[in-house]
């Protein structure tokens, strides 16, 4: 119980660290990049967070919203490491802050983040770095946990939307 | 309230003596350089057995995992040991799908970790 209450303030504290969120309509079109299908029709509102370095306050938001989605602990673990190691390429390779967006429909919970970093490599997260590899393990777990990965990456930056099922 | 804590012990076992490392807090990209820092002057005493107590530890993403991997390759070329112990839910997540759990030994506690 002391661990619960620590927990859910240690949350709070978190978040109040990020900048208030803003609340972003699901127009066709405004958020989804060019080359992305637009966002699903029946999607709710979506919630907005923009990041810079501040990524135990990004764990903290995904981890409410998981939670609240439906998703079982192990699968919002899952969805808050997935998120982490996106936003931490922000941190290491874009010279400008990020954005999650977070959205939830009938069977998903879907977050996006976006940056202005570039991915070179298609087959980036694809294939299974060694343990000796000094990186590249971030979009593999990535792609190993999550039910669906679409990534859109051109030279104005880099959109990563992780989707996971909702228990049905 | 710093993200990250890590306290250091010598300790003894049946005569041994090993290096206990307390990692506490959430592990990530803003924080592995001062993490790989005080791992690496722990690795420079030269021990025999070096002991990461991870259960206070609720985060750890993959740059913090390197900066594990990396001390375990160090303490293989010295001849000594590296031990996991006691990793949380989210912790030993990334450790059994990067399947680093396979490479460094992880155990319930610093007592069976230290008894080898």
């Amino acid at each position: 119980m002391a661990r619960d209450a620590e927990t859910a303030q240690r949350d709070t504290a978190a978040e109040d660290a990020l900048a208030r969120p803003s609340l972003v309509r699901p127009t066709a079109g405004a958020v989804a990049p060019s080359g992305f299908s637009g966002l699903p029709g029946s999607a709710d509102d979506i919630m907005s967070y923009p990041y810079t370095t501040d990524l135990a306050a990004i764990r903290a938001v995904v981890q409410r919203h998981a939670v609240k989605a439906g998703l079982s602990e192990a699968r919002a673990i899952d969805l808050v490491l997935a998120v982490s190691e996106v936003a931490g390429n922000t941190v290491r390779h874009a010279k400008s802050p990020g954005q999650l967006q977070i959205w939830c429909d009938a069977k998903q919970i879907i977050c996006q983040l976006h940056d202005e970093g570039v991915i070179t490599d298609p087959l980036a997260g694809r294939r299974r770095p060694s343990l000796e590899a000094r990186g590249g393990h971030g979009l593999w777990i990535v792609n190993e946990v999550c039910d669906q990965v679409d990534i859109l990456s051109d030279e104005t930056g880099t959109t990563i939307r992780m989707h996971m099922d909702l228990p049905g | 309230m710093d993200l990250l804590t890590v306290s250091v012990t010598a300790r003894e076992s049946a005569g041994e003596s090993y290096t206990l490392v307390e990692i506490a807090g959430e592990a990530d990209v803003t924080n592995t350089d001062e993490l790989r820092r005080l791992l690496d002057e722990e690795v420079a005493q030269q021990p025999r057995t070096l002991i990461i107590d991870l259960s206070g530890l609720r985060f750890m993403d993959s740059s913090a995992l390197h900066a594990l991997l990396r001390v375990n390759r160090s303490m293989d070329r010295q001849g000594g040991v590296l031990a996991l112990v006691s990793p949380q839910a989210a912790v030993a997540k990334i450790l059994r799908l990067t399947t680093a759990d396979r490479l460094i030994p992880v155990f319930d506690s610093v007592t069976e970790a230290a008894a080898g």
